[in-house]
């Protein structure tokens, strides 16, 4: 005989399966912390950049657009905005320039040389961003920099060239940081690419540039959109590098945001800040992945 | 190969050594710096001496944030595995509604720069009475460490063979006598490197303790942070070839504990 089954005991079977065989409790500690430190906490970052806060008093019955508006209309944020934006591209091109070449050969390389692209890749990534931004203000620094030193002392140059602080230091440091988390995701999709396909095309008599162009690159556009927002979310929100190595009138919006709330405590303009800060990097990060799932579409056609 | 294809061939191996170049050669000078006898930073280095180390420990401010980012470093890392690790049960082994949702929001945080977190727990802390500390900072990088914690676990747990837990129970042993000697070691790899991992970043990530840190008790990246603006000798070189050999130590314990290929995710 079939025993009966009652809606109660699916109940009581669902419940039990819930506690006992790896439920949703082990996971409710990560929930609640991150609900109160860190839901919260954005939502009052948020907020302060629409309420008035008086000598550190947080008036709440002030709520209004007016920090908002006066960001928006001052020429100054778009000067900021603008140059945290193409700084960010920059050295986000550089980045895909240099790494991809470095995963493409990751791939086909050794165990000896795979090990070394690794620990080379990692390393920096472990070791903290601020050490690898002065060891360029050493390396790019005045008459006793290590490139004016060598330039000087083989008479190259009369006068040491001024390196730091200047458009070019800020992008060279940003794409060495930044280097590893566009190697990284590339490796990741070259090393899984079928290679049936560009032996195919070399037995068919395709050159090594024309099968890389026509193959390989269009096969790692996953790890290039990876890569590229990644890079570039990271690049535009940096402001250690411009601050170090583009000196006290190099600003970028994450320098203002760093100003505002750290050194001028303007906390409404700087949430203001924050804000438009971070929601302009997550629509470039869209737009990027967008661009990417067209360019996967048309490869289909 | 044609002779399009060996320019190819070559364009491709000078960038990709130029970039090998640029990632190593900046920590191999500030090494070779760090040794120099001058009172300034100066290249070539002349001489080799041990003065600017031996210089590091007289410096008690130096020593005392040194302290301070240990202590950081450590119950950040304490309290992100406690956290994190059960979580990734959860989410690997859980058959629950709204597990992928869940799972996105555990890992939110790494979405976000570390100076939005800095500023969120500042201005999270100030309207209830919480100022710059040295718990505020935990709790800050936990936030911003717990998405790696977790998700080491769970790239561990998804590959872990959960039959042999099965086994384990069916052939007599209890659940946690099953819990500890047989999913527990089968973890271990996962808890290493997520948790040096962890150590590593809360020990010296600056964007997050900057906003975070009391002006009192600052750790060692802050304080390096000043330095590097205002101090020319070479002890910030000494200082920082420290840091260098210490991410250098911790990634031998990685490569040892999960393997050079694993830590790529």
């Amino acid at each position: 005989m079939i025993p009966e089954v009652t809606p109660l005991d699916g109940l009581f079977g669902m419940l039990r399966k819930i506690i006992f065989r790896g439920g949703i409790w082990p996971v409710v500690p990560a929930i609640i912390f991150l609900v109160v430190f860190f839901a919260m906490p954005l939502t009052v970052l948020f907020a302060f950049g629409f309420v008035s806060i008086e000598r550190g008093v947080v008036d709440w019955g002030t709520v209004s657009l007016d920090h908002m508006t006066s960001t928006l209309n001052d020429s100054l944020f778009w000067h900021f905005w603008w140059r945290s934006f193409w700084v960010g591209t920059v050295s986000t091109v550089f980045c895909l320039c240099l790494g991809y070449p470095v995963a493409y050969i990751y791939t086909m390389a050794g165990r000896g040389w795979q090990v070394l692209i690794l620990v080379a890749t990692i390393s920096p990534l472990l070791t903290s961003a601020l050490v690898r931004t002065y060891a360029w203000m050493v390396i790019l620094g005045g008459r006793r920099g290590v490139v004016n030193a060598i330039l000087l002392e083989f008479d190259l140059v009369s006068r040491p060239i001024r390196f730091l602080y200047s458009d070019f230091s800020v992008i060279l440091g940003m794409t060495q940081i930044h280097l590893p988390f566009m190697i990284l995701p590339l490796i990741t999709v070259l090393s899984a690419r079928d290679r049936s396909l560009e032996q195919v095309s070399l037995n068919l008599g395709a050159s090594r540039v024309r099968t890389f162009f026509g193959i390989i690159l269009p096969l790692s556009v996953p790890g290039i959109v990876a890569g590229f927002a990644l890079v570039f979310a990271i690049s535009y929100t940096n402001f250690i590098v411009p601050q170090l190595l583009g000196g006290g009138n190099y600003t970028t919006l994450a320098v203002q945001v760093y100003e505002f709330i750290v050194v001028i405590l303007d906390w409404n303009k700087g949430a203001v800040l924050a804000f438009l800060l971070l929601t302009s990097c997550f629509v470039f990060v869209l737009g990027i992945n967008y661009v990417g799932n067209w360019a996967m579409r048309w490869r289909e056609v | 190969m044609g002779a399009v294809d060996r320019f190819g061939v070559g364009v491709l191996c000078v960038l990709a050594g130029f970039a090998l170049l640029m990632l190593i050669a900046p920590s191999a000078i500030i090494i070779a710096i760090s040794f120099t006898e001058k009172a300034y930073i100066g290249f070539p280095p002349s001489g080799f001496s041990f003065k600017w180390y031996l210089e590091l420990l007289d410096k008690q401010q130096l020593i005392d944030s040194a302290v301070t980012s240990l202590k950081v470093a450590f119950f950040t890392t304490v309290l992100a595995l406690t956290i994190g690790i059960p979580a990734a049960f959860s989410l690997v082994r859980g058959r629950f509604f709204g597990r992928s949702g869940i799972t996105a929001f555990v890992v939110a945080p790494q979405m976000l720069p570390g100076m939005v977190i800095g500023i969120a727990l500042l201005f999270f802390g100030a309207s209830f009475g919480i100022y710059q500390s040295n718990a505020l900072v935990i709790i800050a990088m936990t936030v911003f460490c717990l998405p790696f914690a977790i998700r080491v676990a769970m790239a561990r747990l998804a590959i872990m063979d959960s039959t042999l837990d099965e086994a384990s129970t069916s052939l007599g042993a209890s659940r946690i006598e099953t819990f500890f000697r047989i999913t527990i070691p089968q973890l271990m790899p996962a808890i290493v490197a997520g948790g040096a991992f962890v150590f590593i970043e809360a020990f010296d990530n600056i964007t997050v303790a900057l906003f975070t840190a009391s002006p009192r008790s600052r750790p060692l990246a802050v304080e390096l942070y000043n330095l590097v603006q205002f101090d020319s000798s070479p002890i910030v070189a000494a200082l920082s070839s420290l840091e260098i050999l210490f991410a250098f130590v911790i990634m031998l314990v990685l490569a040892r504990s999960v393997g050079l290929d694993r830590l790529r995710t």
